[in-house]
This record gives C-alpha cells, structure tokens and sequence, in this order.
C-alpha cells in the first residue's frame, strides 16, 4: 500500500453556509474554500449534480464534534488496539502466534500499522466502489439524454442488487468495528436494521430480474428452491457460527479476567512482596517483622474489604487512619470497631485528634493491644479508647505534661464534648464523647 | 478474653478436656494453631475441604469444630456448608468460625448458619483455648468486631415492648454488646454492669440466638445491602 498524503480527516466544519460540507471538503483537499463553494454552485447547474454531491456528503460525513468522538472511542493503551484484532490478522500480518506474549509494549506497537491501512483500504474502497457506481448512473442518464435506448427494466433491479448488497457489507464492516469497541444495542439495533434492508433490497432485485425473463409460477418454484438451499447452508453453517460467537465470547470474557489478574499481581507486586521482602531482612527484630505485617495487612485489608459504594472521609476512615499512625507509630496493635459513622466536621476533628492522642497513650504505656469503638449516630459521637496496661492515675501526671489534660480532656471542652478517663490496675479507658449539636456552639 | 470461667455453665461439657476437630485449608495454619492450643484441647481430626470436614465430623463426633470460613470444594458456600452438612449434630457439636475476614458477610453469614462464635485467626493460643471451652459449654463468643456487626445490624436503640423479641436487643443486652466491641472481657463486662459472669453469657447467648434467627427487616436490609442473604 503506497503511503497516504497526511490530510486532515474529513468531517463537516462548525465554519458553515449551510451544513459545513465545503469548508470541510476544502480543509481535507487543502484547496481554498472559496473555490470549492464556486465548483459546487456551478456543478448544481450541471443537471443538480452539485446538489446530489453536497447532499450526499451531508449526510456521509460526521461533523467535527462526532468525528472526535469517533476518534476517541479508539482504544488509547498500546496493548488494547493488539487483543481487539482478529487472531488471524495478527498472525498473518506480522508471523507471530496470535498467543505469543512477548515483549507487550514493543509488539503491540507494531502490529496496529497493519489492519489500520486495511480498514483505510476498505473504508476508501467502499467511497471509490460508491463513486464509480454514481458515476455509472450518470453516465447511463446522459446516454438516455443522448437517445441511447437504456432498458430500465434491467438497470433497476441490478442497481437494487449492487445498492443492497454494499448496504450489507457496509454493515458487516461497521458491526466489527462497533462490536469489538463497544457493544451498544443502539448501534446493534440499526446494523440489524441496515441489514435487513439490504436483504430486502437484493431479494427484491433479484426477483424483479428473474421474474422478467420467466413466468410468474417459475418464479416461485425458483424462490422456493433457493429458500431451500439458504436453509440448508444456514443448518450446516449454524453450529460453526455458533461455536465461532461463543469462541468469541470466551475469548472476550478471558480476556477481562486476564485484566482483573494483572491488577491483583499488580497490587500483590507493589504491597504484599515488598513488605515480604522487607520482613525477610529485618527477621532478627521481632517488633519491625510484626509492625511490617500489621501494616501490611491493615493495607491489604483496606483494598479486599473496602466498600466501593461507601464514600470515603467519614469519621471512622478518619479513625481508622489514625489507629494506622499509632501502629506504625509505636508497633503495638489497634483493633478498631465502628459502629455507624458521621461526616466530618471541625469538631469531629478534634475528636480524631483527642482520639489519637489516647491511642497513643494507650499504646505507649498499656503496652499491647489497644481496643478502639466508634458509635456514631445523629444525635451524637463516642470513641472509647482501651488498653490492658498498669493504669495511672491522673492525679499522678505532672501538672507540666500536656498529654492527657490538653490534648484530651481541653480539646474535647472547647469543642463541646467530654472526656473521661477510667483507670484501673487492669487498664484505662478513654472514653470521648461529643454531642452533634455541639459543632454549631463551637462551629467559629 | 480472659482465663476460661467454667462454672457449671453446661451439662454437655467434659471437665476439663475438649475434643477439636480442625477444618482449615492452609495446613501451616493447622499445624500452628495445634501447637498454640492447650494441652487440654485433643485434636482428634483435620480437614481441608468442605467433603472432608463433614466425612471427619461425622465420624469424630467433636465437641468443637474450628472451622474457617473460606473454604474450598462442596458448592463453594465454605464454612457455612460445612454447618449446613452437619446440621443433625448441631446439638452435640459446636462450631466455632475462625476468619482471616473482616467482611460483614462472611461473619454473619457463618454465625447465621449456626456457628457458636467467631473469633479473627490472629488471636493467641491462650484465647482461642478458653474460646473453645466457652463454645463447648454451649455458650457463644463474640469478638469485639462480631460486637460491632450485631449493633450495626441492629441498630443501637433499645427495644420497645410491642416489637417482636427477636428483631431488637434489650437494653442490657445492648449494654453488654457495647462493652465487648469496646474490647472488654467477660469478667469485665460483669464487674462493668455488677452482673455475674453467668448473666453476661446468658445475655451473649440470647443476642447469638437473635443474630441467628431473627428475620426482622432491618437485618435483611442490613444483609442485603452487603450482600449476605
């Protein structure tokens, strides 16, 4: 195939007389607009073939805005143009088994070259297969116009037939296209639609050809025998179609699984095996191995378990995220149990905050796991914080050390909440509450 | 949870012994957790598989099965087939679920099923033994997390009096769901609301009862929207 001047594509402009079919012809041809519009006039008067063209092209040709749309429904990764081929185009074009991997990136850059000219190819040869068969029409209407004797009678049902059978193909080579882009039943129902039609029209020809040269009773016989025949071709071809569709249809579903496997190994590659590797060197320090792991798997939690119709930023992500930071933090595991949630606000800001600071007490000194519960409702928000640990009285803290008295307790006053600490030999208890109406006394 | 407190609490239970079957399908976590149970928990079987488990069940006649929830072979249902496979020893063999799982479904559907208790597989030895003789006695073992799912499930309002008993939790009940989210053991829990250890299982007891049976709308809805039921 010899090389394509590069054009701009062929789409009817927004700059319009009256649909954008000249300046759009001119901007793909490179000629003046001016004179496309003078040629088009002037061949209007040459028997309203002007008129036939513009109109024709009119309804051939996207707008600008329909073009781009086309062109970007063109798959954007290099690997999608590859899967979406035919097996066989791959394997003819370029000699490599349609199942090779091989380098992905590489090889599929090359491949898309291939069945791009053909589609190019097909596409032009279905407009020079149109042209020559208007120009034909002409040529028999100016030889009519001459005097030659044209007999209708055969020119109309083999124009039907030619008409008929390139609105078929037409849709044979669209119904690819679309089917392997997207599979839309708007698109599916007109390829039906362009179908039938064609259908139609080629019978009709065909019936209107052979019904001139014999009786009316042969006619039917013929009709009935090649009904036949079609039967009998559809019953053979049938299970192959089928099993072709449903070769199709597996080949399409592998294909998604393949995907959804890429983006597991992806994630399992990015998360799990690094966090592998590092537990693997740091195997003489027991705290890093179990933070690594508690990491690990609170990240590997967050990816399985997550509600994808939840939306996120709620108090018990915030919460969650801060009992991530004191794990990290400090090694020591926080459960964390929800129970409802609210949306942010300034004041449930705070409460994070006093929260995390209880957590990082609970974890510093109680020295093991820290229990964490959320209840959220409408009419208010309590966290109680827990750990196992020796307990201390608050009495005891120095008056200098802000940990529990300021970022607790004082935090959660000027917010419009409460704190209460609950110490024991067993172990202390934070427990935060902050009424909903309190945002509004303490919103500024 | 604290050491196990075994004070009568059901006339099915061996002394001081319990025999275990183990169903899980990672046999490194088999092997583990046989050496982190108590010498006085008898591991009399291991199975790996939905076909296997209900085989060695059968035949073994446990009191205790630690069944994991994921699980595979049967149809695919896990853990919540292998109950469902054993459902004529459900009064002499009691299941506990033992998840890896966060998932709202995989843990309600399990207890739903008829397990006793659901415990995470990252708990200690010393836990899960005094779990298995807590289940074994024919009472249930609520993790704080398994806490937590009851009161989203079921809201956190105390029932009134015209509701159906099995759609709402009673005030106490409430109580001793909300302490036990909140990390609290047993004995804490009856120090807490100066209740006996024998109230609290009781109360733990009724709330597994209404997890399992109750057919109260918000809980379909609840299920439905995680997709359990």
């Amino acid at each position: 195939m010899t090389t394509l001047p590069v054009r701009p594509p062929l789409a009817r402009s927004s700059d319009r007389v009256i649909a954008g079919v000249c300046s759009g012809l001119a901007a793909h041809l490179g000629w003046p607009v001016k004179s496309v519009r003078l040629g088009m006039v002037l061949a209007s008067f040459a028997g309203g073939a002007g008129l036939v063209f513009y109109a024709w092209l009119w309804i051939m040709v996207p707008t600008a805005d329909e073009a781009a749309r086309r062109n970007a429904r063109r798959p954007a990764s290099p690997i999608a143009p590859a899967v979406s081929q035919p097996a066989q185009a791959t394997s003819a074009d370029d000699g490599t088994p349609a199942g090779a991997a091989g380098p992905v990136p590489d090889g599929a850059a090359v491949p898309p070259g291939a069945p791009w000219f053909r589609t190019h190819g097909m596409r032009y040869g279905k407009e020079i297969l149109l042209g020559c068969g208007l120009l034909l029409v002409a040529g028999i209407m100016i030889a009519q116009l001459l005097g030659v004797d044209v007999s209708l009678g055969t020119l109309i049902p083999a124009a039907a037939v030619l008409g008929g059978a390139s609105i078929a193909w037409m849709q044979l080579d669209d119904a690819r296209r679309a089917g392997l882009v997207d599979k839309t039943r708007a698109d599916q129902a007109g390829g039906w639609g362009r179908l039938a039609a064609g259908l139609a029209l080629v019978v009709a020809g065909v019936l209107v050809m052979v019904s001139g040269s014999g009786s009316w009773e042969q006619t039917w016989l013929a009709l009935l025998a090649s009904v036949a025949v079609l039967g009998g071709v559809v019953l053979v071809l049938l299970p192959w179609a089928l099993k072709f569709w449903r070769d199709l249809e597996a080949e399409r579903a592998g294909r998604i699984r393949e995907t959804e496997r890429a983006e597991i190994a992806a994630h399992l590659h990015d998360s799990v095996l690094q966090t592998l590797a590092l537990i693997q060197r740091r195997a003489g320090n027991e705290h890093d191995v179990v933070r690594l792991a508690r990491a690990q798997e609170r990240e590997l939690r967050g990816w399985l378990f997550q509600d994808p119709g939840r939306e996120s930023g709620q108090l018990s992500d915030r919460i969650r995220a801060v009992a991530g930071e004191v794990e990290d933090l400090l090694g020591n595991a926080v459960e964390v149990v929800t129970v409802g949630d609210a949306a942010m606000t300034e004041a449930h800001e705070a409460l994070v905050q006093a929260s995390r600071e209880a957590m990082l007490n609970a974890s510093r000194h109680g020295g093991g796991t820290v229990s964490v519960y959320l209840e959220a409702s409408d009419g208010q928000a309590e966290i109680f914080i827990k750990d196992r640990g020796p307990g201390f009285e608050l009495g005891d803290v120095p008056a200098d050390r802000l940990g529990v008295r300021e970022s607790i307790i004082g935090r959660m006053k000027r917010h419009g909440g409460s704190a209460a600490i609950l110490s024991t030999d067993h172990g202390t208890e934070v427990r935060l509450r902050l009424p909903a109406a309190a945002e509004h006394v303490e919103g500024k | 949870m604290n050491a196990s407190q075994g004070t009568g609490a059901g006339g099915t239970r061996p002394a001081n012994s319990a025999r275990v079957v183990i169903v899980d399908d990672h046999a490194i976590f088999r092997s583990g957790l046989k050496a982190d149970l108590d010498a006085s928990i008898q591991v009399v079987g291991e199975a790996a598989t939905v076909e296997q488990a209900i085989a060695v069940i059968a035949q073994q006649r446990p009191d205790v099965v630690l069944l994991d929830v994921h699980l595979p072979g049967g149809l695919g249902g896990g853990g919540r087939e292998v109950i469902a496979g054993c459902a004529a020893l459900l009064s002499t063999t009691r299941f506990l679920a033992l998840s890896v799982s966060d998932a709202a479904e995989d843990v309600v559907a399990v207890i739903r099923a008829g397990a006793r208790g659901y415990v995470t597989k990252t708990i200690s030895g010393a836990e899960i033994t005094d779990a298995v003789f807590r289940v074994a006695g024919g009472d249930a073992v609520f993790s704080p997390r398994l806490a937590g799912f009851v009161l989203d499930a079921f809201g956190t309002a105390p029932a009134d009096i015209a509701d159906d008993e099995l759609d709402k939790l009673s005030a106490r009940e409430l109580e001793v769901m909300r302490l036990i989210a909140r990390g609290y053991s047993y004995k804490e829990v009856a120090k807490e609301l100066f209740i006996s250890i024998k109230t609290v299982e009781t109360h733990v007891s009724a709330v597994l009862r209404k997890l399992q049976l109750s057919s109260r709308h918000e809980l379909t809805k609840w299920a439905a929207e995680r997709r359990l039921l």
